[in-house]
């Protein structure tokens, strides 16, 4: 899936081990969410949100149209 | 500015990064360590079962050719360790506990494995050559039963300790999905095995070869999954 993480967390000036200290999980964990190879469960995703401070649509982009 | 420190940033992600190279080197220089003890222990065997006695000159040289690939892996283990211990600050503290626990029944592994490589050849009587860790020859109860209480107790408990602690769920995640690889691996190749032995294809099913190919796939999928 799609999503800002890389930028969200380059505006704050972290490094994916920063992210992943924050988060609580793994710098793969990271790298693999970044790079779309893996999806984050509903609470990784909401722990993701909290902590940016933004909606979850915001930050991941799941390429629905409406059709 | 934001492009700056994202460059900055993606620079020490990839030092980090990189680490997984160098865990895979030590992984199969471990490996290839023990492979090779393995090896000395087995040309040991073979020397004594023609008669034992002094090594001639090929038999020193052959020898040393071990010693030397021996000392030549254990440096390139000490070399990356080395690397990873100096990027360590790219690791989080779940990956830290994580490594930990890997290195450790890793370590117990790798001791048990040898030591069963030498009981083997020193005082069992398999003649089973390289698969000396495998052999099914008896072995005395005690260590038998130590042995047992290792792998249906501790591990289990190492294992649970790891799920909940250590790993995150993008590993856990990696780990199922090597858990439905080895599965169906098994559920396909163990049956298609026995049929095609009663037909008389194939050498009787063997367990111990079963067991690790259905381990190496599972582990094999395990890592791809986590690091590609």
């Amino acid at each position: 899936m799609k999503n800002q993480l890389k930028v969200l967390r380059a505006m704050r000036s972290w490094s994916q081990a920063d992210l992943g200290e924050h988060l609580d999980v793994s710098r793969q964990a990271v790298n693999a969410i970044e790079t779309g190879k893996y999806d984050p469960s509903l609470p990784l995703a909401f722990k993701i949100s909290r902590l940016f401070a933004l909606p979850i649509e915001e930050i991941f982009d799941d390429e629905f149209n409406g059709d | 500015m934001t492009n700056l420190t994202e460059t900055n940033m993606i620079d020490r992600d990839e030092i980090a990064g990189s680490n997984v190279r160098r865990m895979m080197w030590v992984i199969v220089s471990g490996l290839g360590i023990v492979m090779t003890a393995g090896a000395v222990a087995g040309y040991l065997a073979a020397h004594e079962a023609q008669g034992g006695g002094a090594l001639g000159t090929a038999g020193i040289l052959t020898l040393c050719g071990f010693a030397a690939i021996i000392i030549g892996l254990a440096y390139a283990i000490w070399r990356n360790v080395s690397k990873m211990k100096a990027s360590n600050e790219g690791l989080t503290r779940r990956e830290k506990l994580n490594r930990k626990i890997v290195w450790g029944c890793g370590l117990a592994g790798g001791a048990i494995g040898l030591f069963l490589a030498f009981y083997e050849t020193s005082v069992g009587n398999s003649d089973t050559g390289p698969a000396l860790i495998f052999a099914d020859s008896p072995m005395p109860p005690v260590i038998a039963l130590i042995l047992a209480f290792f792998w249906a107790v501790i591990m289990p408990i190492i294992a649970w300790f790891w799920h909940k602690r250590a790993i995150d769920e993008q590993e856990a995640s990696a780990y199922r999905d090597g858990g439905y690889y080895a599965a169906y691996a098994f559920l396909i190749g163990a049956p298609m095995w026995w049929i095609l032995w009663r037909g008389g294809f194939a050498p009787e099913p063997d367990g111990v070869a079963i067991f690790m190919l259905f381990a190496s796939i599972w582990t094999a999928v395990w890592l791809w999954k986590k690091y590609r």
